[in-house]
């Protein structure tokens, strides 16, 4: 019998950062368009319908009209029944303490009568904005199997990028499966150890509640890496790390956007859309009603990603086109990536661009400079824009939505910011 | 949309299609995919969509398994809601042991208490299996302006091909005034679209008369031109009887051209996304390094390897490297191995080409095929559902393998053009 389910995922989907720059300016940073017609939080999501669990609560506060139209009913990742549901919880008023989440622990400390009210027997915490296939049931298992109070999942990075991470100290108690954590820190100036959270908990619902509760007495930030770690460390505790050895990719920058983007393509692309069964919501921007992709008579088209609903005329290398994108004659795109409803006019050539959606590109536009291409060399362009013909912009750039067609017109050099 | 809360609308997708050939060996002709991932049916259940329609029974009777999958709740056409429905009517046991139905005119008089249950001032006709767009609605109001008992939307063809329909001559207000079902010799090139418009009060009248009247074009269209006030609405634009393998496959290449008179995006058509699970799981289409793509449409999950010109892929195809398509239509889920090559095909779904293999191999591409010359005489060669072409294996123009065909089935790896397996 497993009718009621025994785990609540709770996704932590709120955040923004600014180092995603323009591409946050309208939605969270689990919202952003990723791999050609999805959405990042789709990689969460499609992880939890794949490893049976579906009854999850998805926190978000920051600009959420995007994030709740994608999630719709849930429907899509069969997240809707009698013991299946997607909740989403974002800040609200009541007669206790209540304001804005403060940081990623408070949101879940401000819904703990929602967590209550399921009751569950393991709550998974996980971040929307990480680009990974994993099967939860493994490091659930691993954590009914030690009876710990905490298992984060870990994932070995290089040592010189350790300081960018979360990072835990795990010895060889299960071998390559895991072993206990004997030291977690916080982005540390001089990293000693390099297991990087993934941000992905199983908490010990006790624990979680009680650590939550001493964390909004006693201090006034309230971030799961940043906080409760630390004090969960700091206590009388079992806490496990869960080795996690597949591909994981991040989107916290323009750069690691870009990069992440491009390990789709190639060969054998490091993020297996098909076999990773990654499901989105079609009804989101109507994506349903698009036609198959119509290449005309001069495309090409090589080592690139396209959805239904784009029309190609010209030449796509190394892109990933998202539906509506129309690439006229005579247009290049290379090394790009095009969010719904780009039009890139005839004689335009783009390099290691990434555009928001709704942009149009005049004709004969140049962006980018040809060569390798470089992560460091985005040019990044926000939403509702239209680039007049001839208009000549440089590497690095980064293009503000919305932006007046004057404040586009002539030359933009490298690394120039336009607002 | 003035209409849209209560004309009725009765779709006709029992039509066996026999002249598609294999592709009708497993489904209906309405059921038949279309552009991609569309089915013919689409079409017509998009126009009642988007004309504000949306109280719809489906009449069928030959396989009607794949299009009931494909209907589901109406979901897709919007048919969902309180006052919104779509209902699938098959022939049912009735007066006599088996009733099944004998015509057009005869599978709606079977539904009569259908039509009395949805309460209409009018009630559309309209067949399932044709590729056009049209607003009904437009049709409904000049149908009230004129006052008519019945309308019939009509259409100018070649005179060379109005055998095939049923022609009417007008008089100056567009009152039909004589008719011929498919005439022998052609006095007009108006001809019908098998869409009428009829006043629900009128229709079961003339329905009730006479049970051996079993179908509209034959006998109670006629009927009711002879004796009542029976318009034509004139239509212009794109329209397509997909009923024939070379129809099918013209309308398919159709897409393909620059200045396309069909769009099925900005017509407004609508697939079912989640029947079969076929679009809602795929993710984009797939272009190696190296792979070449002209004149052609690509539906998500298809990986290009190799060569594809002038052609319709629907979902999930694979075409390997130095795989060569070219002026073809290739269902889902299709592998063609390294090597393979399609030309001037039909592929239905999941079939495998093996490495090497050709299918459509020849310059002769006017010698019929034996068994159905009258199906394949322009050099087109289909394979059916889940069949296997052996590597090196070469067919030739205007053959056909039957569905699920395995290399063991092959006689030789040389199948002769006109051939059937």
């Amino acid at each position: 019998m497993k009718l009621k389910p025994k785990v609540l995922a709770m996704i932590l989907a709120g955040g923004r950062v600014d180092e995603l720059n323009v591409l946050t300016a309208y939605r969270p940073k689990s919202a952003v368009p990723f791999g050609g017609f999805a959405r990042v939080i789709d990689f969460a999501l499609s992880n939890l319908m794949h490893s049976g669990l579906e009854r999850v609560a998805i926190l978000s506060q920051y600009r959420s009209f995007s994030l709740i139209s994608h999630i719709g009913v849930g429907a899509v990742w069969d997240m809707t029944g009698r013991y299946r549901g997607v909740s989403i919880l974002p800040p609200s008023q009541g007669s206790g303490q209540s304001s804005w989440y403060r940081g990623s622990a408070d949101a879940i400390h401000q819904n703990l009568d929602f967590v209550q009210y399921h009751d569950p027997e393991t709550i998974l915490v996980l971040s929307g904005d990480h680009v990974y296939n994993m099967d939860y049931r493994e490091i659930l298992q691993y954590h009914r199997d030690k009876d710990a109070d905490l298992t984060i999942a870990c994932l070995q990075v290089p040592m010189a990028e350790a300081s960018r991470f979360g990072v835990a100290e795990i010895d060889d108690e299960d071998g390559e499966r895991g072993g206990r954590i004997h030291q977690y820190q916080e982005k540390p100036a001089d990293p000693r150890f390099n297991w990087a959270s993934l941000t992905v908990y199983c908490f010990r619902p006790s624990v979680l509640y009680e650590v939550l509760e001493a964390n909004a007495r006693e201090d006034d930030s309230f971030e799961f890496g940043r906080d409760i770690l630390p004090r969960i460390m700091a206590g009388q505790y079992r806490v496990y790390g869960f080795k996690f050895h597949g591909y994981w990719g991040y989107t916290r920058t323009v750069a690691e956007y870009w990069q992440t983007n491009m390990d789709l393509l190639g060969a054998e692309p490091k993020i297996q859309l098909e076999e990773w069964g990654i499901r989105t919501n079609l009804e989101h921007r109507s994506v349903r009603d698009c036609q198959p992709l119509k290449a005309g008579p001069g495309a090409h088209i090589e080592n690139s990603l396209v959805y239904n609903g784009c029309v190609v005329e010209g030449r796509v290398e190394n892109s990933i086109l998202f539906p509506g994108v129309h690439v006229k004659s005579g247009a290049e795109v290379r090394n790009s990536v095009l969010f719904y409803d780009n039009v890139v006019g005839h004689g335009a050539i783009l390099d290691t661009v990434v555009s928001d959606v709704n942009v149009t590109f005049g004709a004969r536009v140049r962006i980018g400079e040809p060569g390798v291409p470089q992560a460091d060399k985005v040019t990044v362009i926000g939403w509702n824009n239209h680039v007049l013909d001839g208009t000549v912009i440089g590497s690095g750039c980064t293009l503000h939505p919305n932006l007046r067609p004057e404040q586009m017109g002539g030359e933009i050099k490298n690394n120039e910011v336009v607002r | 949309m003035i209409h849209g809360d209560n004309t009725l609308v009765l779709l006709l997708a029992g039509g066996v299609g026999s002249r598609l050939n294999i592709l009708v060996q497993t489904r209906a002709k309405p059921a038949v995919p279309f552009a991609g991932f569309y089915r013919i049916i689409d079409f017509s259940l998009s126009n009642v969509m988007n004309s504000g329609l949306s109280q719809v029974g489906v009449l069928t009777q030959y396989k009607p398994l794949s299009l009931m999958r494909h209907l589901g709740t109406g979901e897709a056409w919007d048919f969902t809601g309180r006052t919104r429905g779509v209902k699938i009517l098959p022939p049912r046991t009735g007066f006599q042991d088996s009733d099944w139905y004998k015509g057009t005119a005869d599978a709606v008089r079977q539904n009569i208490d259908f039509i009395r249950s949805h309460p209409a001032k009018e009630t559309v006709i309209l067949s399932g299996d044709h590729i056009y767009r049209m607003d009904l609605d437009d049709m409904l109001r000049f149908h009230r302006r004129k006052q008519a008992h019945v309308t019939i939307a009509m259409m100018v063809v070649p005179l060379s091909e109005i055998h095939q329909f049923g022609a009417g001559i007008t008089n100056t207000e567009g009152r039909i005034v004589e008719w011929e079902e498919k005439p022998r010799i052609p006095r007009t090139d108006l001809a019908s679209m098998g869409i009428y418009v009829f006043d629900t009060e009128y229709l079961l009248r003339l329905l009730e008369e006479d049970r051996d009247e079993v179908d509209f074009g034959m006998h109670l269209i006629p009927k009711a031109i002879e004796r009542d006030n029976v318009f034509a609405y004139p239509f212009h634009g794109y329209w397509r009887d997909v009923g024939t393998v070379q129809a099918y496959w013209e309308a398919n290449m159709d897409l393909l051209k620059g200045d396309s008179e069909i769009s099925p995006q900005a017509w407004g058509i609508r697939p079912n996304p989640y029947a079969d699970r076929l679009q809602v799981d795929r993710c984009p289409a797939r272009f190696a390094s190296g792979c070449v793509v002209e004149g052609s449409m690509i539906s998500a999950g298809c990986v290009i390897e190799g060569e594809v010109i002038n052609s319709v892929l629907s979902p999930g195809v694979r075409v390997g490297k130095n795989a060569r398509v070219r002026d073809s239509i290739i269902l889902h889920d299709c592998v063609l191995e390294e090597g393979a090559v399609v030309d001037l095909a039909i592929l239905d779904k999941r079939v495998r080409v093996g490495a090497g293999a050709v299918v459509g191999q020849g310059e002769d591409k006017t010698t019929p095929n034996k068994a159905c010359p009258k199906h394949l005489y322009t050099g087109i060669t289909m394979i059916g559902k889940e069949a296997e072409v052996p590597p090196q294996a070469v067919i030739g123009r205007n053959c056909v393998v039957t569905p699920s065909r395995k290399a063991g089935d092959f006689p030789s790896l040389l199948i002769a053009t006109g051939e059937t397996i």
